[in-house]
């Protein structure tokens, strides 16, 4: 429990929660639970593109296409769906989709070896291109009824999506802490050299990685445009970015092996949540972009003094336990 | 072979069943490169593996894992973030409580006072070398590959894994010890193989040999006189007044270290893995900010030192991994010589005829073997990399050098080189502060000798003094005439 | 360097690419064999360029900015806000160069000081300045300035501040002979660049700090000052950039940066420049920019939209990595062998 609280998801969230407080003192409408249950319906698409992109940093690499490959999904849900497929092949459609715009980055980065910036940059390209290339150009609106439905659907007043959001990150939350193959995430990223020469398996892992970023990035499609109701050329525009800057705010970090899908969440939330209460706050929602920055800027701050901070109780207790551990006897 | 340069010419390497097969060799002989190949890190360029009997191919780790051969690797590769129990376990089939079952006797057997769930950053360097060990423990493999493993060890816990290593051999199991200390291996080895530039030069039962056929096996034919020749008559003069004063330095590692350093005079010092020798010469240029006490150059003041500041008083460190702190290597070797003296070579712009100049001044003062200057600093080989290092230390015109670890992975020759040079800067009136783990360096080269440990100078030899027993001893803290190594 | 490395470097392929490329498009639409159009055309892209060159030397230090695009709708609206309030335009055009200078050296700082990834920090400032940029007008008009310019706020929000002097327009329309004036700019930009990187002790240790920055820090190389000055430069560059589209668009506007990230770093890394640092040269990354510039107004006269041009760009950026990578590996296997059968055959 101890460790719990010391931790960076506890910080962010206890952040996030004193945040919620200020703007609800400063604007008691802030406070009505239709509020605080609207900011999670909103932050639902980032965090689950959060959740994808979290893998990704966890194995020390990086997918800046997630955005893009959202959007390459939606299109071809909304495009099968316009097709009269039925539901659940359009949406079946869509996370393939998902699956393999990830694969194709897995592939650049684990076979060519191209850098994981480069190829994701190139893929970015190619995904936005493939929408229009696949629309035309328009926007795909009209879309049948059935994909707008279970936006409305709603349990103890909680939207269903939201549901479907909390028990994808508790699922993805005890993958990651129980289960022994997705250690690997973090074996990779914390030492790839050292888990190549203990036999771990390193190309399978981070070409999971990848993929699983697409398939995320698909969920979060699906849910966009059953929430939005159309799929514009612009859907996601910039949330890889978002997604990254959730990431790092969450606790897991760029060079690999730390984080959890909590704290990506959180993350994503906050940053989500930024928006909304700026509304409340009475800040006109262009200063948006600079809070959100200012705020990264701030936390990876703090963190690095924290850490360097850390690191120096680190070497002290190690120069100790070689001066213990070097008595002979 | 790594860029077109061979590394291992030709080897023929038999491990028996429940056999100690003892690996000797000086760096850059090929011996880790060998293992590397049978535990499947590298791969063959020609040549065969065989397996009980049967040929086979390994392409990964795992193929070798999959096979039972495993090694112990003499840098510990650890997951800093994970647990030292996911450490343990990481790669291993077991569920946590199979692992903690399988884990705990073996970590009390060699020692190992840790708590499973602590976080493995914390970890000095020993125990995360028992981590190592360990986790070839957990492996069972029938063959067993240990890399260097004693060297941040202590006697007990180097005896705990000699016994282990005996009991494993009885279960049939092949052991092949890689190590640079004769007594160990002599204690431990039932046969002995000796590389030497790539290629085998003995390999022999223990009982058929004493050290001496080993130490003569792994040096070069020329290079025993070369050992006479390096060892110096004492200094007599330090009249001189001091040209390094350092007064009560203390940091994390060291504390109240005191001494100073006359010109012309080498000053050695030795001491065990973790003594804090290395620690205490980066807190002296400059690159430990949180060091206390006082540093003076030729009597001046140094209170907020950097590694140029000192370079502009005449101060340089040639640190101890080159690879990681010395040398530029996809860059031309030219640019790492005149790395430090930038500065020099022009107002505004860079004088590329002044910058050549150098370079191949220092090519030709330090007998430095390469194409063209403009060759890339990795395809030089190790000695020569050292050089390149050295020159550009050199190249400030140093009136201090502190040399840490100078010949550490280099070929007897350049060995040789190095001593020369030495000799060279100390004739000049350099003052050389010396640290090296080859204690027959510090007997051979040092004027003085200071001991470390546990971050303090336990002891200050002069002259007759100098000799390898009372080093040893006072490294481990031992009174002399005592059990000694 | 001499020829005979010259005929082997990276360089002279991409001179052999973009003529090759100059002569396909001129076959398939004989107006690209017009040297004038040819070069009127680059009006469209030398804002990349600006923004690029410099970006080269932070990539070569092992860094990275990604804030570029917005520091170039932050130098854009100062220039425009700057006039609105009566400030001279090119006053206010150093302003706005200022600005970039100030932004990028806040990046440098940042980096330099402490040990966060360059990617998150100017990720951070990618935010911020953007931010900064679309919040100002809001901000000042608020407190009683007319910051929308003349045409109010309406206009303001379709086509940023309007109305800029003719004498700021022309920058972007003069020509010396056939060649436009901020197509000299990038030229002259690359030689001083060129000149800092390998002939001064600055550029050179750009490279060691990229290649081996712990062994640069022990070598004496003032790490932190190099860091901020390349950041700087960079921050200048944007400026630039953003400052010549304000004039060539003829109006300043927040989000000029638009999609041009994608450009810039392909313009880099197909310029020869290692993402991982230590390696690189402006004149690759200048004759990587004038490929992929003319590649897209090629495709552009030739009817392709501009989607399929990001396909194809997109695409580009990783055909030239893998191939980059395979090279590697496949001299490294020839080198081995060769090696291999020298020694068999003695």
């Amino acid at each position: 429990m101890r460790s719990f609280l010391r931790s960076r998801e506890a910080l962010v969230g206890m952040l996030f929660v004193a945040l919620l407080v200020v703007t609800g003192l400063f604007n008691p409408n802030f406070f009505k639970p239709e509020s605080i249950v609207e900011i999670f319906n909103a932050s639902l698409t980032l965090v689950l593109i959060t959740l994808g992109e979290m893998f990704v940093i966890l194995t020390r690499g990086i997918d800046v296409s997630v955005g893009a490959v959202a959007g390459l999904a939606a299109v071809v849900l909304g495009t099968t769906l316009n097709l009269g497929w039925p539901l659940g092949l359009a949406v079946a459609a869509a996370l393939a989709t998902g699956m393999l715009a990830g694969a194709v980055n897995a592939v650049g980065i684990t076979l060519l070896r191209v850098p994981p910036i480069i190829m994701t940059l190139g893929t970015l390209g190619i995904y936005r291109g493939l929408m229009r290339v696949i629309t035309g150009g328009s926007w795909i609106e009209n879309l049948p009824q059935n994909i707008k439905e279970p936006n409305l659907w709603n349990l103890l007043g909680i939207p269903f999506f939201v549901w479907v959001g909390l028990a994808l990150l508790a699922l993805t939350m005890v993958l990651t802490l129980r289960v022994r193959v997705a250690r690997y995430f973090y074996a990779v990223g914390d030492n790839e050299d050292g888990a190549y020469l203990l036999g771990l398996p390193v190309r399978w892992t981070q070409f999971a990685a990848y993929t699983l970023a697409g398939l995320f990035a698909a969920f979060a499609a699906v849910v966009f445009t059953s929430q939005i109701g159309f799929v514009s050329m612009n859907a996601a525009d910039g949330f890889e970015l978002k997604a990254i800057a959730a990431n790092v705010l969450g606790g897991v970090s760029l060079t690999g092996g730390v984080g959890t899908p909590l704290g990506a969440a959180i993350g994503a939330l906050f940053l989500t949540a930024v928006h909304s209460m700026l509304i409340f706050l009475g800040v006109p929602g262009i200063w948006d972009n600079a809070f959100a920055g200012a705020i990264l800027l701030a936390v990876v701050y703090v963190d690095y003094r924290v850490r360097t901070a850390l690191e120096l109780q680190q070497r002290q207790a190690r120069i100790r336990g070689d001066l213990s551990g070097g008595e002979p006897s | 072979m790594f860029s077109g340069v061979p590394v291992l010419k030709g080897i023929d390497f038999t491990l028996r069943h429940g056999e100690v097969h003892a690996l000797l060799g000086g760096n850059g002989s090929g011996k880790s490169t060998t293992m590397k190949i049978i535990s499947g890190a590298y791969p063959l360029d020609a040549g065969q593996l065989f397996l009980e009997g049967e040929p086979i191919h390994l392409d990964s780790p795992r193929s070798a894992h999959e096979r039972g051969i495993y090694m112990v690797p003499q840098e510990p590769h650890v997951f800093p973030h994970l647990s030292v129990l996911e450490n343990l376990g990481m790669g291993l089939p077991f569920a946590a409580a199979e692992l903690r079952r399988r884990a705990l006797p073996l970590l009390e057997e060699m020692g190992f006072d840790v708590q499973l769930e602590e976080q493995s950053a914390f970890l000095s360097i020993a125990q995360q070398q028992l981590l190592e060990i360990v986790r070839g423990l957990l492996r069972n493999a029938r063959v067993l590959i240990f890399d260097e493993p004693t060297s941040a060890l202590t006697f007990r816990e180097a005896n705990h894994l000699f016994e282990r290593m005996r009991r494993l051999t009885e279960q049939g199991i092949g052991i092949v010890f890689i190590s640079h200390r004769l007594g160990e291996v002599m204690d431990i080895a039932d046969r002995i193989s000796v590389l030497r530039d790539g290629r085998f030069v003995l390999s022999e039962a223990r009982a058929n040999l004493t050290p001496h056929d080993l130490v003569r096996a792994m040096l070069p034919p020329d290079a025993v006189t070369g050992k006479e020749e390096a060892k110096r008559e004492p200094r007599a003069s330090r009249s001189d007044r001091p040209v390094l004063e350092v007064e009560n330095l203390s940091s994390e590692a060291f504390s109240d270290v005191s001494f100073s350093l006359h010109p012309g005079e080498v000053l050695g010092l030795a001491g065990l893995v973790g003594s804090g020798r290395t620690e205490l010469c980066e807190a002296i240029v400059g690159l430990d900010p949180h060091a206390s006490g006082s540093v003076r150059l030729a009597g001046r003041q140094l209170p907020h030192r950097t590694p140029s500041l000192c370079q502009r008083h005449g101060l340089v460190y040639v640190p101890e991994d080159r690879h990681a702190h010395g040398i530029f290597l996809g860059l031309p070797s030219l640019y790492t010589i005149s790395a430090s003296v930038l500065d020099r070579l022009g107002r505004w712009l860079l004088n590329e005829r002044r910058e050549l100049e150098l370079g191949d001044r220092f090519v030709r003062n330090l007998n430095i073997k390469l194409n063209s200057l403009r060759q890339p600093a990795g395809t030089l080989s190790g000695g020569n990399q050292q050089k390149v290092v050295l020159a550009k230390a050199l190249a400030v015109a140093p009136r201090i050098v502190i040399l840490d670890e100078p010949t550490r992975g280099i070929d007897a020759s350049a060995r040789q080189d190095v001593y020369r040079l030495i000799r060279r800067l100390t004739d000049e009136g350099v003052g050389v502060l010396l640290i090296s783990s080859e204690l027959e360096e510090i007997v051979n080269l040092s004027d003085r000798v200071l001991v470390m440990r546990h971050g303090r100078v336990v002891q200050e030899l002069t002259g007759e003094a100098i000799r390898l027993d009372r080093i040893t001893e006072a490294s481990f803290g031992l009174a002399p005439g005592g059990e000694s190594s | 360097m001499n020829l005979f490395r010259f005929l082997r470097s990276w360089e002279f392929f991409l001179v052999v690419l973009l003529v090759v490329e100059i002569a396909v498009l001129g076959l398939i639409n004989p107006v690209f064999f017009n040297a004038e159009n040819l070069l009127y055309a680059t009006l469209d892209f030398t804002h990349i360029l600006f923004a690029a060159l410099p970006l080269t030397l932070v990539i070569i230090t092992a860094g990275i900015d990604i804030s570029g695009v917005s520091i170039m709708g932050l130098a854009s609206i100062t220039l425009g806000l700057a006039w609105v309030a009566g400030i001279n335009i090119f006053v206010a055009l150093a302003i706005a160069l200022l600005v970039g200078i100030l932004a990028g050296a806040f990046n440098g700082f940042f980096v330099a000081k402490t040990d966060v990834n360059p990617l998150v920090i100017t990720l951070g400032t990618l935010f911020m300045f953007a931010g900064l940029a679309q919040g100002m007008p809001a901000l000042l008009d608020k407190l009683g300035f007319k910051a929308y310019g003349s045409a109010g706020l309406a206009a303001y929000q379709y086509e940023g501040i309007t109305g800029l002097p003719d004498e700021f327009i022309a920058l972007t329309e003069g020509t010396v002979g056939i060649v436009p004036y901020p197509l000299i700019a990038v030229l002259a930009f690359t030689v001083l660049l060129s000149l800092l990187l390998h002939k001064t002790r600055f550029g050179r240790s750009l490279y060691l700090i990229g290649v081996n920055p712990k062994a640069a820090e022990y070598s004496g190389v003032p790490i932190r000052k190099i860091l901020v000055w390349a950041y700087v430069l960079s921050g200048f560059g944007a400026a630039l950039a953003g400052t010549m589209l304000t004039s060539y668009f003829t109006s300043a506007r927040a989000d000029l940066g638009g999609d041009a990230l994608l450009p810039i770093i392909t313009a880099v890394v197909l310029g020869g420049a290692d993402i991982l640092g230590g390696s690189g040269t402006v004149w690759g990354t200048l004759l990587a920019g004038l490929i992929l510039g003319f590649l897209r107004q090629g495709l552009l006269a030739l009817g392709v939209t501009s989607d399929l041009i990001q396909v194809v760009v997109g695409a580009l950026l990783i055909g030239a990595m893998a191939t980059k990578q395979l090279v590697h590996v496949f001299g490294e296997y020839r080198l081995n062998r060769k090696a291999l059968f020298r020694r068999n055959g003695r």
